[in-house]
């Protein structure tokens, strides 16, 4: 069942064909795409390419029928590509990064680039932003942002005043009782995302934000109830970075509601929505003149 | 040459990495080894809510063909984890050019994959107690994260445990990471390698299932 409206071709690329991608191509004449951002979506955690339950994939498809080309790509140690042995995570990205850049120039010129990413992925676009002049445009999925000054008494506020997690303390310390010492011990054997990323320093975070607006970009940021540790109110992002200029460039999300790999479907069917309304930013009316489009008005909200 | 029949939705996602480095394994050892990935899942073309279970059993062919082309090997072994192996079965297990099927964690049926499937999205739903009347009725559609199309649901429960017995049991061995999993069919060889791989748990973490690669890469490696 080959889509009309777009063309999909494995690739390996860098030292050896060792970095394995998918690149998609809208099936719309060239004139029109080589105007517009190419989206590299950067592989998430231990995730291949394909994004948790198929998202890098759906985005890619989608920002193909507006026109967008783009690369999903497995970052070295994930996926199709085999790890660097002997290189840290960051030169190992670094190293994947100029692979990725040299395969889109061959393939596609050296367009403008939008670097995507969830969890370290984002990290991972939040660090490549500032040293690749061609990144015009970031989107975070749970990026990490550092605390504002209001973050602990909103935390405290949230923390003895919320029903919901007195509940919920209750509910656990019921269920605590109930289950035996052998399923205690073996209990909760979730991964802690957090404690396993390489984050940004507070200068890198500010640095890609402030580079992107410097070359007239967008960014957009999605925080989830993942961040909520980190993250506690809509425009937190905002006052930390005190990036001049940042509400004209940057679109800040908050759904709290939401969990971190957007398990369900009418979650992912939402920030697919959001991402297109967002990227639909770039495509320059047929009456203005040449060039990107200019960026439009952002929003921070919480939902 | 030895074809991959991955499972779907999250365990795709789960065993992705230990499939690979099975792959490579076997490659290792002088075998062929083909991956792919079904239509509407994966990187493979269409959307989930396009494809049925007569168009998975059709890729699984197609990958048979693809690899005997590019392979030059007459003989062709398949590997079929989860749901992947009741789909294998039924698609390929009666055909004279399989060897042999090796079936890591076969599901049960169609039904009880399904059952299998609302299990996670009540634990999803559990997580997710702020969502509205609305999105909730939504999500209670939904399976393991997923929307299925009826004509997939009414396909998967007309797949049940005759897909394994229609193939010679000689052709199949099931290897199990439970002492305590049954197989419905009697009389076929099986091995436990055991390892906690909470198929009913709804994550994409990736698992690296060391004692089922190894039992896996034994039974497809022997002659």
């Amino acid at each position: 069942m080959p889509d009309p409206d777009l063309t999909e071709e494995p690739l390996q690329f860098g030292e050896g064909g060792r970095i394995f991608g998918i690149l998609t191509l809208p099936s719309i004449p060239p004139r029109i795409t080589q105007e517009l951002p190419a989206f590299v979506f950067l592989s998430a955690g231990v995730l291949h390419r394909v994004g948790p339950a198929r998202l890098h994939v759906r985005l890619a498809r989608e920002l193909a029928r507006l026109g967008f080309s783009s690369l999903r790509v497995d970052l070295a140690g994930t996926g199709d590509s085999p790890p660097r042995p002997g290189l840290t995570n960051q030169e190992s990205v670094a190293a994947d990064c100029k692979g990725i850049m040299d395969v889109l120039d061959s393939r596609l010129g050296k367009l403008p680039l939008v670097l995507a990413g969830l969890c370290s992925g984002a990290d991972n676009a939040i660090r490549l932003a500032p040293r690749e002049p061609r990144v015009i445009g970031m989107i975070l999925l749970d990026p990490y942002c550092y605390p504002d000054d209001g973050f602990g008494v909103r935390e405290a506020v949230n923390k003895y005043t919320n029903p919901v997690k007195y509940a919920a303390r209750l509910k656990r310390a019921f269920n605590a009782l109930k289950s035996s010492h052998e399923e205690k011990k073996n209990g909760d054997k979730s991964v802690d995302y957090l404690a396993i990323r390489d984050l940004p320093t507070r200068e890198q975070l500010r640095e890609a934000f402030v580079s992107i607006q410097e070359r007239k970009g967008r960014a957009l940021s999605v925080f989830t109830q993942y961040a909520r540790p980190y993250y506690n109110q809509a425009g937190q992002l905002d006052r930390v970075l005190d990036v001049e200029g940042y509400r004209q460039c940057c679109t800040e999300l908050f759904w709290p509601q939401v969990e971190h790999t957007f398990p369900l479907e009418l979650h992912r069917r939402r920030l697919v929505e959001e991402i297109m309304t967002w990227a639909a930013g770039y495509i320059r009316p047929r009456t203005s003149p040449g060039g990107l489009a200019p960026p439009q008005p952002a929003t921070v909200t919480e939902t | 040459m030895t074809v991959i029949c991955p499972p779907l939705f999250s365990e795709y996602m789960r065993t992705q990495h230990a499939l690979r480095e099975l792959a490579i394994v076997l490659a290792a050892e002088g075998q062929h080894v083909l991956r792919f990935d079904y239509r509407g899942t994966g990187d493979s073309s269409g959307d989930l809510e396009e494809v049925a279970i007569s168009d998975w059993l059709e890729d699984i062919q197609l990958a048979i063909r693809e690899g005997r082309d590019v392979s030059g090997c007459t003989m062709v072994q398949l590997l079929g984890v989860r749901a992947g192996a009741l789909l294998a079965c039924r698609s390929a297990g009666a055909c004279a050019e399989i060897e042999k099927l090796v079936l890591w964690d076969p599901v049960q049926g169609g039904t009880e994959y399904i059952e299998n499937l609302r299990h996670v999205q009540a634990e999803i739903l559990e997580r997710n107690r702020y969502l509205s009347r609305a999105e909730r009725r939504e999500a209670m559609l939904e399976y393991g994260g997923h929307h299925l199309s009826e004509r997939m649901l009414k396909e998967f429960h007309s797949l049940d445990a005759r897909a394994y017995s229609s193939v010679p049991k000689q052709k199949l061995h099931v290897v199990s990471t439970s002492q305590a999993a049954a197989f419905p069919v009697e009389g076929v060889s099986r091995d436990v390698a055991q390892f906690s791989c909470e198929w009913e748990t709804p994550t994409e973490d990736q698992m690296l299932p060391q004692p089922v690669l190894e039992r896996l890469t034994a039974c497809l490696t022997l002659t």
